[in-house]
């Protein structure tokens, strides 16, 4: 018996509406400029106050479930969302996605949190849910959502920092990428790189999180070749698109790769050809935490050249820490897939932010997960910045609190709003 | 092995990676004086351990400042 393929049907980035350049983050934090060089990055999406998980996980998922027949749509029977940014101990950003997702109450939903790998947990789990046959035509939904809280005190670690969510949709007709099933090589341990203890901070240690990161991609790897047979680094995979905190870390992480795995080859030239068109779209957004190695296959597939068919090394890392490497493939029929959710154009689009702009949103927005009973959120002062980002879909904001309720309203392309 | 092997092996791991000549490197000197910055340092321990192959706790790292306790702290892990 031939097992059905299982994989990514259709994948989506949101990256906000509004953009940084790093440059300009350097400059008005007063950072060293020679450090530039080793983060790669040219700049970053940016949060605005009437943006949260939910709007940021609804935005990115809402263009894949509007382009599905209600039929299809109806077969989305998991709704999984990925966050470290919780808005509620008990009640899932999830719930709310469902809601203004307009999914099927036949749907499960449920919401899940490993830092930056939870939405590879979930993807796993969720293939192995669609490889037993036991529900056809089924359909998962997984959706990667985060809002940084970054500022001032965060050192160089606030220009890497984006912002916004991924959007995957699984199921037995991949026709973005097909998992290779079963090929995986996992690595966790506990470790107190980077977590989030409260609603309003993060606490990192960048040294230990770059060493977990690389520690985790060799073992990771090794895991991977244990279980596939002549698995090789240099030699298995076309391309390569790895969880990118930034782009300077994944190039560091490829050279030791190659060092340890494929003595002797170019490394540059490799880099170059086999990692870059991954980091074309994280160079842009920053890192979009769980949903940052979703960016980095979008990245691929819109600017190698997969047409003759590719397979693509996925590298998953998660602080605290969890990390996956595994394998999928794409072809002609992925780019096709993907052309339609315009990413490119839409990373364009975002309305470019000045320092002192940038400094006023922020300040308003670090607070969008503290619990609060009532709360209004003003989206008037912000729908000129909306209006000036061309080629909108319809967007979903967060419009504040009701009784620890959370409420929203939509905006249409032309401006106005819609209360839901 | 003896400190001094693993100082070896630490020199040998810089060299990979920063890919300099590494015999200047001292146990009171820094991996910075290299040239590393905090990628490669990561990269560098990485390497070190991969070669002794030992596991080194990530928690134990804490503090490491010079060449010195970095080879303290691999030593300290031998088998």
């Amino acid at each position: 018996m031939t097992a059905a393929p299982v994989g990514i049907e259709a994948l989506n980035v949101y990256p906000g509406v509004a953009r940084i350049s790093v440059e300009e983050i350097f400059a008005g934090r007063g950072l060293d400029p020679g450090r530039l060089t080793n983060l790669m990055m040219t700049e970053k999406s940016v949060g605005l106050p009437c943006e949260d998980p939910v709007t940021n996980a609804v935005n990115a998922g809402y263009p894949l479930v509007s382009a599905l027949s209600p039929a299809d749509r109806g077969c989305i029977e998991l709704l999984v969302t990925s966050t470290e940014s919780g808005v509620d101990f008990s009640k899932s950003v999830a719930s709310y996605v469902h809601e203004y997702l307009g999914l099927s109450r036949r749907c499960r939903m449920v919401e899940v949190k490993q830092a930056c790998y939870g939405a590879t947990a979930a993807l796993q789990l969720a293939a192995g849910y669609l490889a037993s046959g036991a529900f056809s035509g089924g359909k998962v939904l997984i959706i990667a959502t985060d809002v940084s809280l970054v500022d001032h005190e965060s050192g160089y670690t606030e220009p890497a920092m984006g912002f916004g969510a991924a959007a995957v949709l699984l199921s037995t007709c991949p026709r973005v990428l097909t998992l290779d099933l079963g090929a995986v090589g996992m690595y966790s341990y506990e470790t107190m790189d980077s977590a989030r203890p409260a609603p309003t901070f993060d606490v990192a240690e960048a040294d230990r999180s770059l060493f977990t990161y690389l520690d985790c991609l060799e073992n990771s790897f090794r895991g991977y070749a244990d279980r596939v047979d002549g698995a090789d680094f240099g030699q298995t995979f076309d391309y390569l698109a790895f969880h990118t905190p930034f782009a300077g870390l994944v190039r560091a992480a490829h050279r030791k790769m190659m060092r340890d795995h494929a003595k002797g080859a170019a490394v540059e030239a490799d880099f170059e050809r086999r990692v870059g068109p991954a980091l074309r779209y994280p160079s842009r957004i920053g890192n979009l935490c769980s949903g940052s190695v979703y960016s980095s296959l979008a990245s691929l597939i819109d600017h190698a050249d997969v047409d003759g068919g590719a397979r693509v090394g996925l590298y998953s890392y998660g602080s605290g820490c969890a990390s996956e490497f595994f394998s999928g493939v794409v072809d002609a029929d992925s780019r096709q897939a993907l052309r339609g959710m315009r990413i490119s154009e839409r990373l364009d689009h975002r309305v470019p932010l000045r320092f002192e702009e940038y400094t006023e949103v922020l300040g308003t927005s670090l607070s969008c997960l503290v619990p609060e009973r009532d709360r209004t959120v003003d989206s008037e002062p912000y729908l000129p910045l909306y209006a000036r980002a061309g080629g909108r879909q319809d967007l979903l904001l967060w419009t504040g609190t009701k009784d620890y309720h959370r409420t929203y309203e939509w905006i249409t392309p032309t401006g106005g709003t819609d209360d839901s | 092995m003896t400190v001094d092997e693993v100082l070896e092996v630490v020199r040998a791991s810089a060299a990979k990676v920063l890919d300099v000549d590494a015999s200047v490197l001292t146990l009171d000197g820094t991996l910075s004086d290299l040239g590393a910055n905090s990628v490669d340092r990561a990269d560098i321990v990485t390497q070190s351990m991969l070669e002794l192959d030992v596991k080194v706790p990530v928690r134990a790292l804490k503090g490491v400042s010079n060449v010195r306790s970095l080879v303290g702290v691999l030593h300290s892990h031998l088998t």
